[in-house]
């Protein structure tokens, strides 16, 4: 007599499949991931993609129109803009991904320490987080910004840094109503420390929220980091960024318009397909919000 | 009821107090001598010192900030660097912005709620798709593309409304209409995403609800059960949304009025960063902090009114 063994699938695995089953059934979160995927690909490849350099001037084609040499036209430079949008890409992603990871740093553990723990630290970390958050997200990142000067790096931070607030109110939220838990009784009760129960117990269990607040804070980020550079307080011309270029795309509304069309629509679109993964994810992890 | 009031008083006055420290911190910390900055092009050492004396820049930082809210509670904010009063500047330039932020909240209510409610009677049809996508393209749009594209149509290519500029109502309202309309569309059109997702799900939420279904086996038209019951009943939603929407509103603000070259409060604040300005920048912002927490204690407020049962769970944070 013979019988299959059918291969045990642990409960973490078994999670996972039905996860991804979930998300392949969404279009919209698989377009948008590839959106996602695909600007990060071209950001990362920019120099074996883009066909010119962002800073090569092409003087006999200034402020052109789209065309079979400069597909998105060119700019008052004559500097290719298909060219700078992809170039760009690297400025909003850069700033987009390390804001949001510098934010989580910060108020994750901050958030964790105030729910878990309560008591007069978390009256007093709620207190500052209700000040900061009576600062708007870009007034805070502007400020900030201007304080330290403008340069990539530096708006990045100061992005990062704004974003920390709201996601110190998620995390502290979420460790407030996980400690309650059941199984993180059960774990007190047998005797577990609290590095135990907060690694091994609330952290996890909270992680899906804070993947699905991150993929939010990216899109927020990126367009941060466009409105920063726009307003002269991010990256600096020559560097191409969609913001700068749209800035510089002011003057010559009249003669060249595709100049501030396509960085826009650069921006629209990665923004859009973070926003989409992150209502995506959402609904993957907790089908129940589903509309 | 008082009580509530009181409560989410104090706490309003804690964080003005701590965001006013903040302001203070902040703009010290912003790289740049102050002293060099009201000097202009002087940099005669005997004159830096006169300054540094007579704005009392020595004094140590607590001294400083205690003289500034002293005289701020009075409502003088000090004189900027080209000897303005700096209260009379922020007075000058906030009712062109309460102008463009009102004429944004009318625009993002009556399309947001009007698409959103649409989009719930109609659920599953072209008309709710439709405005679903756009809502949703509306979320991503960053205020300041979506300003050059509206000049680019309406004033470069069509030539209906002027590209930028301000003219006062009482010279010439409807010039003064013209002007609004393109920085009020684009400063509303983030809301009116935000809020149109919101009536809808509050709106499908409202229409599934015993109540209407009372209403409609009572026989009442369509118009009335959705107009008078669902509506009324999701209205709630609205006011908390414009509420957690002011700060967007304020950011888009000072993105519109710079694209738009209106020299209102959005327009001073950048200006002041730009300038170095210290005196008028730490005006600036503070009037920021305390108008935001101010109008959501309003909300607040108005929020318990709206539904009691607010005041009997709310409070803690």
């Amino acid at each position: 007599m013979s019988y299959v063994e059918a291969t045990p699938l642990s409960a973490r695995a078994h999670r996972r499949r039905i996860l991804r089953r979930r998300f392949l059934r969404r279009p919209a979160a698989v377009a948008s991931l590839v959106v996602v995927v695909g600007s990060i690909l071209g950001a990362a490849l920019a120099p074996s993609i883009a066909p010119y350099s962002p800073d090569a001037t092409d003087f006999n084609a200034l402020l052109a129109g789209p065309s079979r040499e400069h597909l998105m036209g060119t700019d008052d430079l004559g500097r290719d803009t298909f060219s700078r949008v992809i170039w760009g890409a690297r400025a909003s992603i850069q700033a987009g991904f390390f804001a949001t990871v510098l934010a989580m740093v910060i108020a994750v553990p901050i958030g964790l320490v105030a729910g878990y723990y309560r008591g007069w630290l978390d009256t007093v970390i709620a207190r500052i987080t209700d000040v900061l958050l009576a600062f708007p997200f870009l007034i805070l990142a502007v400020g900030l910004a201007a304080i330290f000067g403008p340069s990539l790096l530096n708006a990045t931070l100061a992005l990062g840094i704004a974003a920390v607030p709201p996601l110190v109110r998620i995390a502290r939220g979420e460790a407030l109503a996980l400690r309650e838990e059941d199984y993180v009784r059960a774990a007190v009760a047998n005797g577990a420390n609290d590095a135990v129960i907060v690694g091994r117990h609330i952290l996890p269990n909270m992680a899906s929220t804070l993947l699905v607040q991150a993929t939010l804070t990216i899109p927020a980020a990126i367009i941060g980091e466009a409105v920063l550079s726009f307003l002269g307080l991010g990256v600096q011309p020559p560097t191409p960024s969609w913001g700068v270029m749209l800035n510089a795309a002011q003057p010559y509304l009249n003669e060249a318009p595709s100049l501030a069309v396509y960085p826009g629509l650069a921006i629209v679109v990665v923004a859009l397909a973070f926003n989409l993964l992150g209502d995506g994810l959402r609904d993957v992890f907790d089908p129940k919000t589903q509309r | 009821m008082g009580v509530f009031i009181l409560r989410k008083l104090g706490a309003a006055l804690i964080v003005v107090f701590l965001a006013s420290v903040l302001v203070f911190g902040g703009v010290r910390a912003i790289p740049g001598d102050p002293a060099l900055a009201y000097a202009a092009e002087d940099r005669d050492p005997e004159v830096l010192a006169a300054i540094r004396d007579k704005y009392g820049l020595d004094d140590p930082l607590p001294v400083q900030y205690v003289r500034w809210v002293g005289l701020a509670v009075q409502g003088d904010l000090g004189t900027d660097t080209r000897g303005l009063p700096v209260a009379e500047t922020i007075v000058t330039r906030i009712p062109l912005t309460l102008e463009l932020a009102g004429l944004a909240i009318l625009i993002g209510t009556v399309l947001g709620i009007g698409a959103g409610v649409i989009a719930a009677v109609r659920r599953g049809k072209p008309s709710d798709y439709a405005a679903t996508t756009v809502a949703l393209l509306g979320l991503s749009v960053p205020h300041f593309w979506l300003g050059l594209l509206m000049i680019l149509v309406f004033a470069v290519n069509l030539g209906w409304l002027p590209a930028s500029g301000y003219v006062p109502f009482r010279e010439d309202p409807v010039e003064n209409l013209k002007h609004m309309l393109m920085p009020a569309i684009v400063l509303g059109a983030g809301l009116s995403a935000v809020l149109m997702r919101q009536m809808r799900s509050a709106m499908l939420e409202s229409l599934g609800a015993d109540y209407v279904r009372t209403a409609r086996a009572k026989g009442l038209s369509e118009w009335t059960v959705v107009g008078k019951h669902a509506l009324r009943n999701s209205l709630i939603t609205v006011t908390t949304v414009i509420g957690l929407q002011l700060g967007a509103l304020i950011s888009g603000a000072v993105v519109t009025e710079q694209i738009f070259g209106i020299a209102g409060f959005g327009r001073l604040t950048v200006d002041s960063i730009a300038q170095r300005d210290y005196a008028l920048l730490q005006g600036v912002v503070l009037v920021v902090a305390v108008g935001y927490v101010v109008v959501n204690l309003l909300v607040d407020v108005a929020y318990s009114l709206i539904n009691p049962r607010i005041r009997v769970g709310g409070g803690s944070t």
